[in-house]
């Protein structure tokens, strides 16, 4: 996975000051947001069914062996190829392999953040592959030639009318009316003969289903169908944690998952693969792999600091009701996940020396948690990072030497008193009408709006004094 | 040592255990099940038949329906349907035996379903009334592509085989071989990729409609 070189706060600035990123975000956030809501509202059932998802997600991450073997054990029963990869550059260098053998030179992809974590799109344009990407959000990324910036919504930083601008460019039939329904037509145009001539197929997995080695894919837009059917050869990758016991479990976690990503009650296209195609079949492909991918998992699954993570569904809940995400959008994450996820297991996988602000950008505000369809302790992870980081020595010296200042103080009542007592008047003398415009030591504040002059007398102050207190 | 041994052994390290009893996490995995009907949303009708097609109408799947009386009036539904859109009198038929065996005379019928296909006729073999979803396996008389080329995909479905619940069709089908797909089909293709506004016919079908069946 390519973690950016530039920092995190440099990436946070260039988004806050680009107003299109801004309006992008909040048309497609605040549509996932009302949508979620009103589905929670026909479902009062969400409390219950999330607490059942979360002992399911959890029974199995504690007996991911049995598990692994088991779906292991099914899907080489029902035809399928099973293969294992301990790292990134090791999956994608099976999948490479994969379509060698295969002597594809057409090769079709589905949307999937596991082939984004393993940085497949990279390796397959590095192996002079002609890769297609037939996801909408997907196929505008890789004609921008940009990254994801949502894992549901991968290119909800453009705006229409960006999109219509390289449709026009790129697309042999474009569309002519600047609807969003028109340029939907165009790519449908542009698309269906990449589907039917590609040689190969790589799709992900939602769930990989133990008792029959079947894998799930959900979709609503059906290009995941029209990918992994025509083409000789389909390649599945997916992360360990994806297993499942049975269907009726996956169904139960299916319910959480679409709620909380679209708001809608089920996908469009809720399909199980199982094998290659059976003797007699009118269409599917003859071969069927599928790569096992850890990249981090087991490491996750022994740390008790970041096992929760491993529940997740990967439904974007949490990003589209974080006021951080919201304001600068994925990107500036710099990683492959971005929002209170992304902050989680960024470090993970690019080490935390490089990723250790993400936990920063967070209020602690708690919404992530409360969203999460499995409930995972997300505030508690990234500030598992934050004293993690601490510990290691990884934050800047200016941030040391201001906690131990802080420290110094807090722990000294009568200086902390002193200091707010003349911090209070100082401010006063600062203030207008009741707010500061500009003050020494507040420029980062004042810079972009006012500060408010505190009100009375210092908390203590009036403590002391007896105001307040219990009768 | 192999990628797989090595994952094996660090889940196992990680887990800190040695040995494994299957029958003791089997029944485990299904004490996680019990009591189902805790957690699924209510049916929107006490009838499957109502609960199936107002959940298949509803703004959420939009699709539309019909029902009749018997299987032989299914191409006079057709027929009705594609008069009502303007369009030709040619289908791609599901090679399934039920639907041959109906008489299309008037109708272009082709077995194949070409990629630029207007409209195609195919078969479910359960329909599930939470979720208004179709379900197809794909087999000898079944091509998976048949219900993604359409620009209309008509469907029959037999009110006999209706379910209430996903979960009815896991029963179902348990212990059973596996086809290479199965589809779970929920009203037309759609996207919500640009700002998140929803448009229908992204790479699948842009209409759906349903003809139910009572016998």
């Amino acid at each position: 996975m390519q973690t950016s070189v530039i920092s995190f706060k440099a990436r946070a600035d260039a988004a806050l000051a680009d107003p299109t990123l801004k309006l992008a975000i909040d048309r497609t956030t605040g549509t996932a947001e009302r949508k979620r809501a009103a589905a929670l509202v026909d479902f009062p059932q969400f409390e219950a069914a999330r607490e059942r998802g979360k002992r399911i997600k959890d029974h199995v991450i504690e007996h991911l062996d049995h598990y692994l073997l088991e779906f292991e054990r099914n899907a080489i029963a029902s035809g399928a190829k099973v293969h294992w990869a301990s790292s990134a550059d090791e999956a994608s260098r099976i999948v490479v392999d994969l379509c060698r053998q295969a002597k594809a030179k057409r090769v079709t992809r589905v949307k999937s953040m596991l082939g984004e974590e393993i940085g497949l799109p990279h390796a397959l344009d590095a192996a002079g592959f002609e890769r297609f990407e037939t996801d909408l959000a997907e196929h505008i990324v890789q004609l921008a030639g940009d990254r994801p910036s949502h894992i549901v919504w991968p290119s909800m930083h453009r705006t229409r009318e960006q999109v219509s601008v390289m449709f026009k460019k790129a697309h042999r039939v474009p569309h002519k009316d600047e609807t969003i329904e028109a340029m939907v037509d165009s790519a449908r145009r542009e698309l269906r003969d990449k589907f039917l001539s590609a040689d190969v197929s790589i799709s992900g997995a939602n769930f990989l289903i133990a008792d029959t080695g079947a894998t799930c894919t959900v979709t609503n837009e059906g290009n995941a169908e029209l990918t992994t059917s025509p083409p000789r050869m389909h390649i599945v990758t997916a992360g360990i944690e994806k297993l499942v016991p049975s269907l009726p479990h996956a169904f139960a976690l299916l319910r959480l998952l679409v709620r909380s990503a679209t708001g809608a009650d089920v996908t469009q296209y809720t399909t199980f693969h199982c094998g290659p195609k059976k003797t007699g079949d009118l269409d599917g492909p003859e071969e069927f792999h599928i790569v096992l991918v850890d990249n981090g998992r087991t490491k996750m699954l022994a740390d008790t600091g970041l096992r929760d993570m491993l529940r997740c569904l990967r439904c974007g809940a949490c990003m589209n009701h974080c006021v951080v995400f919201k304001q600068l959008g994925g990107h500036a994450y710099g990683g492959v996940y971005p929002g209170p996820m992304g902050a989680v297991l960024t470090p993970v996988f690019g080490g935390l020396k490089e990723s250790r602000e993400l936990s920063h950008a967070c209020t602690l505000n708690g919404k992530c948690q409360e969203v999460c369809p499995v409930d995972i302790p997300l505030p508690t992870l990234m500030r598992g990072w934050r004293d993690r980081s601490w510990r290691e020595g990884l934050e800047p010296s200016s941030m040391r030497f201001g906690m131990g200042i802080f420290t110094f103080v807090a722990s000294r009542p009568w200086i902390y008193r002193l200091g707010a007592t003349v911090a209070v008047r100082m401010m006063r003398l600062f203030g207008r009408g009741g707010w500061i415009r500009g003050m020494p030591g507040l420029g980062p504040w004042t810079a972009h709006r006012d500060f408010p002059v505190p009100s009375g007398r210092t908390f203590m102050a009036r403590y002391a004094s007896g105001e307040g207190r219990q009768k | 040592m192999t990628a797989r041994d090595d994952i094996l052994g660090r889940v196992r390290a990680a887990l800190g255990r040695r040995s494994i009893d299957p029958a003791s996490v089997a029944s485990a995995a299904a004490t996680l099940l019990a009591d189902l009907p805790s957690t699924r949303p209510r049916l929107l009708a006490s009838s499957l038949a109502e609960a199936f097609i107002a959940r298949v109408t509803s703004p959420k799947v939009a699709a539309t329906a019909e029902r009749i009386e018997s299987t032989a009036a299914l191409p006079e539904a057709v027929a009705r349907y594609l008069r009502a859109r303007d369009l030709p009198k040619a289908i791609a038929l599901q090679p399934l035996a039920l639907l041959r065996s109906l008489d299309w005379s008037g109708f272009a019928v082709r077995d194949r379903v070409a990629s630029d296909e207007v409209a195609a006729i195919g078969m479910a073999r359960w329909g599930i009334a939470e979720t208004g979803s179709l379900v197809f396996h794909s087999g000898a008389d079944t091509a998976v592509l048949a219900n993604f080329l359409p620009l209309h995909h008509i469907v029959l479905l037999r009110k006999a085989d209706l379910l209430a619940y996903l979960e009815d069709y896991a029963t179902l089908v348990a212990g059973q071989p596996m086809p290479r797909n199965v589809n779970l089909i929920t009203g037309a293709s759609g996207t919500t990729d640009i700002e998140g506004s929803l448009v229908l016919g992204a790479h699948g079908p842009r209409y759906m409609h349903v003809v139910l069946v009572d016998a």
